[in-house]
């Protein structure tokens, strides 16, 4: 009777009429060495009655009975219990906090929380803390080389910068695919149990914990895009208890570093004579005399410059301190059955680019309510962004000007005497030479983003062994683009034609599942079954309409116009079907077995074609339970090993392929006359499901008492029938066909260690570390092919990794000494290109240090990478145009090739010693910029990503007042130092292009830095 | 509680049967046409243009640049460096190279499509058409190539590595081409539209023989140094037998779907080499100038079509060194020497290669034609008088100058021009065709000087560049794709490998 009693005590946890003071009297200890705590504090929850415990861990404490008692102790997870009866003696054991992955529950497919011990594949979790270190205002870079297997790379520093994020190596050859263009190595990201198409304009702060699961399960219930894993981001929800506000604000600055660089000896000119009227470095040494710079102005002055290089680099005077404001505030609440969460972010950003700006507004409201047996939820979520930046001219030309070019002579260039002015600037070349100011005044690029996506989900449990639950998602972007040339009427050249672009974008994605849940205990045997329904409908139209020639400055509507109205529409859509099952078994808590299968009907196959069926099949063991030898090992505290295979299909297809589109190019139409020419890549109505058979074989260890933790994975994966666009011979009069072709296979060695080193009362010091190494090799192409062309220099070459870069390069004698032509001395090119190496890094290396001392909490994030190569496309117009400090090495003279040789007769080298090159100008130079192998460098590098200290107000303080909840300040900052590799002179070799690994465009703005403070508040 | 239950169900149920087929079609392309939805009338007309816009444009700039007509100003020294440089890896490239390769499938391609479609059909005059211009792409593509695929290209998935025929067969297998497709128009009975999409000449069946009979004319005089006498001569009796012709005067070879003041709707030469849609100078306009060269020998002749080609620097015409040697000096920057002319500076009236925006492309001109029967008939090969077609070629050529005709007699007269006078007539004709065909069809000085070693314009002053080009390189994309075949071709190095009616 008095079990039933307590028991029915402890579930209703609200205040009974009855309540009556009683006496709690208890012990705390440490639940592993059962050691007595002291000075833990015992607090009635909801109230400030607080006891404090002794050196025996003993306390003593009046409370209500039914209170809730909460127990904290530094580096301990807090503890609740309820106060039941007067002057029982309660023993609190408490856990230390230390990361006890046995224990951690991971978000599996489709929002299910599942222990990770049922895991058989691995999953990483990363909190909201750990993914907001750096305060970043992408989730996306959170994440960086904080997760074995997960690269990401950001690039591009204007306002808003790209990412590519690519979980265990590349599986296809392919750089886009299907209805959203996404990268067909990416992951799929599901947001609340919704797959998106992105996840970059999420609010970091509005997310509880992310989840990377890495293997290729999450396919099976999520669909194709899953092939390469999921990253699985749960939103905050409102706890129980008493309602709480959060406020934040960080501000941040950016700087750029890494510029490529540049000489300072050489000034404005050509063959070493100054002219006032080129921008190309091949004039004489600067000697600190006035020179004039450009023709005289309409009033007759002429201006002139100082002809030496500043001091710091003058290209920085383009740039501004980017400044970066966050402000959060969040507010969630409540009870027993119903929750929610409330938040509010404002970012604004300002680029390094003078005037480039981005501004989101994201607002999220989460809510839960139980009623009875029906549980229900949602998510809304609202996101504004507004970006206005300048394209990339501004840059281009800032490395093509000379070391004394004065920046702050041409700002003003609206005023008809300044030489910035159009018609008085120094050279009358359009395009991206033009002044860099008049280029960011004029040429912009304007986006207006409006998101919302949300979810509802239903949860009916019919009986304790059966829930039923259905969720339907929406995710819907409408983007507002308008980029605009304002025209600015000057003679020839000089001349700037008003053109505008009006676009918008609108998508739209609804996602349904239908999930029937069913759990029935067997003796020792733990099973469940779902089966699952999923229809999916993704709908894209994209409108245009521009006009090329505007009649007016600064009135810029396609209205304004001469000529014809240009632009178009596009509709696509595509929907997919499929049936889902999960079968999983365990058997005493130690050992578990997931079997997974899914039928998916697509539309953009062919209709025999558009069913496919995908396997899986994954299996966990706790050896550390199944053989108790183990267990008694003090040193082992935790021991489980693991297994997965499946074989998933994938459709990597866009809508419409199948069938040869015909359009109107080279003008047409003009007027009436009409003329339709076919696409040149040759469809196929056969394309089938291309499949990524995958194993995984994995290992987590816990030592030490937990101390450290171990995991290991071992993975290999076969993507075999890639639907790809083969290139073929024009000769067939197409560019390509599209096949199912090409296979590619990755070897994956996954290893992570957390190592909590210190863990004292007011000192801790937990390291993380993170190793991929990645071996992935083209096994087969199109057609026999040897290799087949990715992008620019980056190839596809069977039995090589992908891509690798592939150059031209100086012929060499066996010592690779470059061989230099015996008439003119100059290196001679080879016929044949040379494999540098491959253009993702084989491997990455990650660390975390995390260390507090009393209210301090300094973290740190470390990113490595080596093996890889990159190439850039800044570099061969520096070498034209002089700027590049090769150019200066030889004093501009014909020069003998460091360490050349003469090709004496075939196969037979002598040492070059007299034999001084054609000439050491432009020419020459500008033919040494087009030898690739000069523009190429090793990627490897190590970055301090980001770094953290912050200081949390102590509680007792805190608690001597009644309105501030909690008090957070510190410093952030990220990309705080580089160390690459002595060869690369480019910049940062995280940087890519379009999806594009280790190319370096010419068009791309040097990386940025950022450092700045945070504050966070809680009431 | 039931009824949630049931709604559960329900929904299930009619997510599951709503007829999953119909729900996946959707997988027709609402945005574009396919070929089935278009008629071949709205299929030729952008073949045409796309094959007229690589002549005019990438194959008339080669010619140009390797024709002796054209070098760069200061502004433009680091332009067309490839061109300038004979730099065969960097023409073959995929990425900033010249896809003449490319372009010329792809077009043959649009042809053949044409073709195949007509043929099912029994539309003649399609099949008739796509078989000529396909016989023009294809001895093009030799002219650069040398050996290239003919039986086995064009066709798609079924070649995916189309087999390499000598230079000499392609030659042969077009000119029957060609023949089979005049066949196919003389069979064509169904009186051909206005709206037949035949931009080319309205569907006059005529034009379209005579277009005919002077291509494959110009195939036969590519081999006079090479070729097999017998075979040039059986081909011209048949071309004789045919009886319809060749291009005369007054009758040229033009392209006009209409053009429109409209960006990327001007006349693609005009607006690259001259003015943009809102009348500002183009790049190209500010860096292309003409040789040296050329004026020297344009003056030593008082040409008069000087003037209305070029505009004059103080009174006089400059050119510049091909190859740029001298980068920097001023007597070659782009104000110091003679850029194009045009309406803008003619008192809105057409003058040289610039008549309007909307001026007609050329496939090919009737004083080209004219030169041709001119050397034709100087070899003896064809009837008639060289001299008179002679002259009526430098007239034709006058005439799309826009250049005074009464000019015409006294320069005709003179020693260094009259054909009666000349010492090497088939040089006389060669010298004045690169003269009438400057900037226009550019590409035939540089085959003619491969063919006869003159016109003798100087080769380029880069420097360290070593003999004269001869041929393209195969390129990047096909030794990506048909490797095989390509490096059973042998040598193919620009300067050092011949096409094969080189002597």
């Amino acid at each position: 009777m008095k079990t039933i009693f307590t028991l029915l005590f402890s579930l209703l946890l609200f205040d009974l009429a009855f309540a009556q003071k009683i006496h709690v009297n208890g012990t705390v200890k440490d639940e592993y060495k059962r050691l007595a705590l002291p000075g833990a504090t015992i607090q009635v929850k909801g109230s400030a009655t607080t006891a404090v415990s002794d050196a025996d861990g003993k306390f003593r404490m009046y409370a209500n009975v039914g209170d809730t008692l909460e127990v904290r102790f530094l580096g301990f997870r807090p503890q609740s219990f309820a106060a039941l009866a007067d002057e029982v003696e309660v023993d609190i054991l408490l856990k230390e906090d230390f990361n006890d992955l046995a224990e951690i529950e991971v978000t599996g497919a489709l929002g299910i929380l599942r222990s990770s011990k049922e895991m058989g594949s691995s999953a990483t979790v990363i909190s909201t803390e750990k993914l907001n270190e750096g305060k970043t205002v992408n989730p996306i870079y959170g994440l960086t080389s904080k997760v074995a297997g997960l690269r990401i790379n950001m690039y591009d520093s204007k306002v808003d910068p790209a990412t590519q994020i690519v979980l265990r190596g590349n599986r296809s050859l392919q750089r886009t695919t299907g209805i959203d263009g996404r990268n067909p190595n990416e992951p799929i990201y599901v947001v609340d149990g919704n797959p998106m198409p992105n996840i970059n304009r999420i609010n970091p702060n509005d997310i509880e914990s992310i989840t990377v699961l890495k293997g290729a399960n999450a396919a099976a219930l999520y669909g194709s895009e899953g092939v390469n894993g999921a990253i699985m981001i749960t939103t905050k929800s409102g706890k129980i208890g008493k309602g709480e506000v959060s406020i934040s604000n960080t501000t941040t600055f950016s700087k750029p570093y890494l510029l490529p660089d540049a000489q300072t000896t050489y000034g404005q000119g050509n063959n070493g004579t100054y002219s006032p009227t080129t921008y190309e470095s091949w004039g004489p040494a600067f000697d600190g005399s006035m020179k004039p710079f450009g023709l005289p102005l309409p009033d007759g002055t002429q201006p002139m410059v100082k002809y030496s290089a500043p001091e710091s680099d003058n290209r920085l005077d383009l740039f501004q301190t980017g400044v970066n404001l966050q402000n959060d505030v969040s507010f969630s609440a409540g009870d027993e059955v119903s929750t929610y969460f409330l938040s509010a972010q404002y970012v604004d950003q300002e680029g390094i680019i003078p005037d480039d700006v981005n501004k989101r507004v994201n607002l999220r409201f989460n809510g839960s309510r139980k009623f009875g047996k029906l549980t229900t939820s949602y998510t809304l979520n609202y996101i504004s962004n507004t970006k206005d930046i300048t394209p990339d001219g501004p840059w281009i030309s800032a490395y093509r000007y000379p070391a004394n070019f004065p920046y702050d002579m041409v700002k003003d260039w609206e005023n008809p005497n300044s030489p910035g002015n159009p018609k008085n600037y120094f050279i009358p070349n359009g395009s991206w030479l033009r002044n860099p100011y008049f280029l960011i005044d004029n040429i912009r690029n304007q986006s207006n983003e409006q998101i919302i996506n949300g979810k509802v989900e239903l949860n009916y449990q019919v009986n304790p062994w059966f829930d039923v639950m259905y969720r339907a998602g929406i995710y819907n972007i409408s983007t507002e683009i308008r980029d605009y040339t304002n025209k600015y009427e000057a003679p020839g050249t000089r001349n700037t034609p008003g053109t505008v672009n009006d676009g918008s974008l609108f998508y739209r994605r609804l996602n349904s599942d239908l999930i029937l849940n069913f759990k029935k205990s067997l003796g020792k045997w733990n099973n469940r079954l779902l089966l699952g329904q999923n229809i999916r409908t993704d709908d894209k139209k994209q409108s245009n309409v521009s006009a090329s020639n505007l009649l007016y400055t600064d009135i810029i509507n396609p209205g304004s116009r001469s000529g014809e109205l240009g632009g178009g529409t596009t509709i696509t859509e595509q929907r997919s079907m499929a049936v889902y099952g999960e079968l999983s078994t365990g058997y005493n808590d130690l050992l578990f077995l997931t079997v997974t299968g899914r039928n998916e009907w697509t539309s953009v196959l062919a209709k025999e074609n558009r069913s496919y069926f995908y396997p899986g099949v994954s299996a966990s063991l706790i050896l550390s339970d199944a053989i108790p030898a183990i267990r008694q090992m003090r040193r082992v505290s935790f021991a489980k090993l693991y297994s997965s295979w499946n074989k998933t299909g994938n459709v990597t297809l866009a809508p419409y392929q199948l069938n040869n589109a015909y359009s109107q190019s080279n003008g047409f139409p003009f007027g009436n006359s009409i003329g339709f020419l076919p696409g040149l890549v040759n469809p196929n109505q056969d394309i089938q499901p291309e499949f990524v058979t995958s194993y995984e074989v994995g290992m987590q260890v816990g030592l030490f008492n937990h101390k450290i933790y171990l995991e290991t994975a071992y993975i290999y994966s076969d993507s075999d029938g890639q639907i790809s666009n083969a290139n073929v011979s024009r000769a067939t009069g197409y560019n390509a066909t599209l096949v199912n072709s090409g296979r590619m296979t990755n070897n994956i060695l996954e290893a992570s260690v957390t190592a909590d080193l210190i863990r004292k009362e007011d000192f801790s010091l937990r390291l993380t570390a993170n190793y991929t190494y990645t071996n992935n090799e083209v096994k087969e192409l199109y057609g026999g092919a040897d290799y087949r062309q990715n992008f620019r220099q980056s190839y596809a070459f069977v039995g090589e990794q992908f891509p690798i870069l592939w150059v031209s390069d100086y012929k060499r004698d066996p010592n690779g000494n470059v061989v230099v032509d015996e008439a003119t001395g100059d290196p001679i090119v080879a016929t044949d290109n040379v494999k540098l190496g491959p253009m993702v890094p084989p491997h990455m290396f990650g660390l975390n240090i995390a260390t507090g001392y009393k209210g301090f909490l300094l973290t740190a994030q470390f990113d490595a990478r080596q093996g890889a190569w990159f190439y850039s496309e800044t570099i061969p117009p520096m070498y034209e145009f002089g700027t590049h400090p090769i150019t200066e090495a030889y004093g501009r003279e014909a020069f003998v090739w460091p360490n050349s040789v003469i090709e004496v007769e075939p196969g037979v080298y002598a040492p070059n010693t007299d034999l001084t090159t054609s000439s050491g100008g432009k020419e020459f130079w500008a033919r040494q910029g087009a030898v690739q192998s000069n523009t190429a460098a090793k990627a490897d590098f190590l970055k301090l990503r980001e770094m953290s200290l912050s200081y949390s107000v102590p509680q007792h303080f805190i608690d001597r007042q009644n309105f501030i909840k909690a008090l957070n300040v510190g410093v952030v900052g990220t990309n705080l130092f580089i160390i690459r590799d002595s060869s690369n002179t480019i910049g940062d070799p995280e940087y890519l292009y379009n999806n594009t690994d280790g190319y370096y465009s010419f068009r791309q703005v040097p990386p940025m830095r950022t450092y700045g403070f945070t504050v966070n508040m809680k009431f | 509680m039931k009824n949630i239950k049931y709604t559960f169900f329900f929904l299930a149920l009619l997510l599951q049967f709503s007829g999953c087929d119909s729900f996946l079609d959707v997988n027709s392309n609402p945005n574009s046409p396919n070929s089935d939805n278009l008629p071949l009338s709205a299929k030729l007309p952008a073949a045409l243009v796309s094959a007229v816009n690589q002549e005019t444009q990438q194959i008339n700039q080669i010619g140009a640049f390797w024709g002796g007509y054209w070098g760069t100003s200061n502004e433009g020294a680091n332009q067309f460096f490839d061109l300038k440089t004979y730099n065969g890896p960097g023409i073959r490239s995929q990425r900033d190279g010249i896809p003449v390769w490319e372009n010329g499938f792809n077009n043959i391609l649009y042809f053949r499509l044409i073709q195949d479609e007509a043929e099912l059909e029994g539309a003649d005059f399609y099949s008739g058409v796509s078989k000529i211009m396909q016989g023009w792409l294809f001895l093009r593509l030799v002219d650069f190539y040398n050996n290239i695929p003919f039986d086995q290209a064009a066709q798609g998935n079924t070649y995916l590595n189309p087999a390499y025929e000598s230079g000499e067969v392609v030659y042969q297998k077009s000119v029957d081409l060609i023949t089979e497709g005049m066949a196919d128009l003389k069979a064509s009975t169904t009186s051909t539209a206005e709206n037949s999409g035949d931009l080319l000449f309205a569907g006059n069946k005529t034009m379209w023989l005579k277009l005919a009979n002077t291509v494959k004319l110009r195939a036969l005089i590519r081999q006079s140094e090479k070729g097999d006498q017998s075979y040039i001569s059986r081909e011209i009796q048949k071309i004789q037998q045919e009886g319809s012709g060749y291009l005369g005067l007054e009758e040229n070879a033009l392209i006009n779907p209409g053009y429109l003041n409209s960006a990327g709707k001007l006349n693609p030469v005009w607006e690259n080499y001259y003015r943009t849609v809102d009348g500002k100078t183009t790049a190209n306009h500010l860096n292309i100038r003409p040789t040296q060269y050329l004026l020297d020998k344009m003056n030593e002749k008082n040409d008069p079509r000087i003037s209305s080609i070029y505009l004059s620097v103080e009174g006089d015409t400059f050119g510049v060194i091909f190859g740029n040697p001298d980068a920097g000096n001023p007597q070659y920057d782009a104000e110091a020497t003679s850029a194009f002319k045009g309406p803008l500076e003619n008192d809105n009236q057409a003058t040289g290669i610039f008549h309007a925006y909307g001026q007609s492309s050329v496939l090919i001109s009737s004083s080209e034609s004219l030169f041709l029967q001119a050397e034709a008939a100087e070899r003896g090969w064809i009837s008639g008088d060289a001299g008179a077609l002679y002259d009526l070629a430098i007239r034709a050529s006058f005439k799309h100058y826009k250049t005074d005709l009464t000019a015409l007699d006294s320069y005709l007269a003179q020693d260094e021009v009259d054909f009666g006078q000349a010492v090497n007539p088939i040089a006389r004709i060669i010298e004045q065709k690169w003269l009438a065909l400057n900037s226009v069809s550019s590409i035939e000085a540089w085959s003619d000087y491969r063919r006869l070693g003159f016109p003798d314009f100087p080769k380029t002053a880069a420097t360290g560049v070593e003999g004269r080009p001869y041929r393209l390189m195969y390129p990047e994309t096909e030794r990506g794709t048909n490797l095989e075949n390509v490096e059973m071709q042998g040598n193919d190095v620009i300067t050092e490998a011949k096409v094969w009616w080189m002597p």
